[in-house]
């Protein structure tokens, strides 16, 4: 399922965000983990069930502004989507 | 030969399975614990298995399943759970479900449970209860009712076979119902239990073609919904499976006793010694041992593995599938199409679906063979003392 703007993406029942000192962060899953760094976790961090996904987008675009805003829109869109699918987010 | 490693490029396991228990009330005729379990005096105290999930945890394994025989079996196991979740581990719980009150599930999600997998062995109850060597079936519904009352990870998993594939639609449909965010099916494995079973338990080609069209197609219609994962039953497949994701390379089991195994059936091959955490850390046993290293890397490969190009994807497939198949731990997995021993699967396989006939029922593929109508003759797994 693809996110539209106002989708406020949060993790599904089983999955959670390890930050730990010393370790890299780390999306613990029921069939495996996810390591995670740059974008990716900035994304997922914000995957807290108060950010829509227009939100989530807008502060990407303000941390990298070299980028185009709608490869970082259908970027974000397809990480969502795919986490989506394995169950690791609801939206 | 053992290749030499050095911990710092071998990086640790990432996920430990602990057999906490071979303790079980069911007594499923594919049970992957080894025929000869351990008895209850020499399995480890809760002690013992906590300072396991800690060696693990500074040693880098992410993923904790904790699993049996049956793991609600152990009095402690709250206490368990709580211990390695407090280091830090992802908790998965691999049960069948009976002996979980609502109380005691409650007292694990409280204790820090990420994650539970249920079992099935049918969508009926006579043959899930003929399967599983008691009347579980009704009771495994009632406590899956129960998980999903919690916010926790849940996967229904389903046992596959000759004897119940014909039913897979109607099971993934009762698991669909049980608010599940990921179903499992998986094909029964030639291991432990399964192997005097064999001959009961093989599927026909015709039957496994079909069964992964339905999965494919349910796949398709639960995406979004439900994360539905299978594999294709090695015995008919092209190439082996990458065993364990390779000899020592993500995963280590621990036994009720304390030994740590590179699989679980890696008994089943002659002549290697297994260490025990009371007497080895987990990092020497991981990094040292001859037991890790002994198929480790390439350099144990025979031909045709040895030149192989898919060596690095699937490390030459099973060590414990070579041995008894093949009667040779460092074979080719006899499964392989490139195994000069293929034919001998492939004869096995003929052998044990011998009899098949066209069916008038239709169903998985129309092809019913006459031995799943005939009654079996089980080899039911034991509860050790």
């Amino acid at each position: 399922m693809r996110p539209s703007a106002e989708s406020k993406p949060h993790l599904a029942p089983g999955c959670r965000l390890s930050e730990m000192p010393n370790q890299e962060a780390t999306l613990m899953m029921p069939e495996g983990a996810l390591k995670l760094k740059g974008p990716g976790l900035q994304i997922l961090r914000s995957c807290d069930g108060n950010h829509t996904f227009q939100q989530i987008v807008d502060a990407l675009y303000k941390q990298y502004q070299q980028a185009n805003l709608q490869k970082i829109e259908q970027d974000t869109a397809t990480f969502l989507e795919q986490l989506q699918e394995r169950r690791a987010l609801d939206f | 030969m053992a290749t030499p490693t050095n911990p710092s490029t071998n990086p640790g396991p990432l996920a430990l399975i602990a057999e906490i228990t071979h303790r079980c009330p069911l007594h499923c005729v594919y049970c992957s614990n080894p025929l000869e379990l351990t008895a209850r005096e020499r399995e480890l105290s809760t002690a013992a298995w906590i300072g396991v999930f800690e060696q693990g945890a500074k040693l880098g394994v992410m993923q904790l399943d904790l699993t049996g025989g049956e793991p609600l079996a152990r009095p402690d196991l709250v206490e368990l759970v709580r211990a390695s979740r407090k280091n830090g581990l992802y908790v998965n719980l691999i049960t069948s479900g009976i002996g979980l009150s609502a109380d005691r599930l409650a007292e694990l999600v409280d204790a820090g449970l990420d994650h539970l997998q249920l079992s099935f062995q049918d969508a009926e109850a006579g043959p899930a209860d003929e399967f599983a060597g008691l009347t579980a079936h009704g009771k495994k519904l009632a406590i899956a009712r129960e998980i999903a009352k919690h916010r926790i990870g849940f996967t229904v998993n389903l046992v596959v076979h000759r004897r119940n594939v014909r039913r897979l639609e109607e099971m993934l449909a009762m698991a669909e119902g049980l608010g599940a965010q990921r179903i499992e099916v998986a094909h029964v494995q030639y291991y432990g239990w399964a192997v005097p079973n064999r001959g009961e338990l093989l599927p026909t080609r015709e039957q496994v073609e079909w069964s992964l069209d339905v999965l494919a197609r349910a796949q398709e219609r639960l995406r979004g919904r439900i994360r539905l994962e299978y594999v294709t039953p090695d015995y008919y497949a092209r190439f082996p499976k990458a065993c364990m994701g390779g000899w020592g390379q993500k995963l280590m089991l621990i036994d009720p006793a304390g030994f740590a195994l590179p699989c679980h059936a890696a008994r089943v091959i002659p002549g290697l010694q297994f260490e025990n955490v009371g007497m080895r850390g987990l990092e020497w046993i991981w990094s040292e041992s001859e037991s890790f290293n002994k198929y480790r890397g390439e350099e144990w490969m025979e031909e045709p593995c040895r030149s192989c190009d898919r060596r690095a994807v699937d490390f030459g497939g099973c060590r414990c599938q070579a041995q008894m198949l093949a009667g040779d731990a460092a074979a080719t997995d006899p499964v392989c199409s490139l195994s000069p021993l293929r034919a001998k699967v492939d004869a096995t396989v003929a052998e044990a679906v011998r009899g098949g006939r066209v069916s008038e029922a239709g169903g998985a593929g129309e092809f019913v063979p006459v031995a799943e109508v005939a009654e079996a003759r089980w080899s039911y797994r034991l509860n050790p003392r």
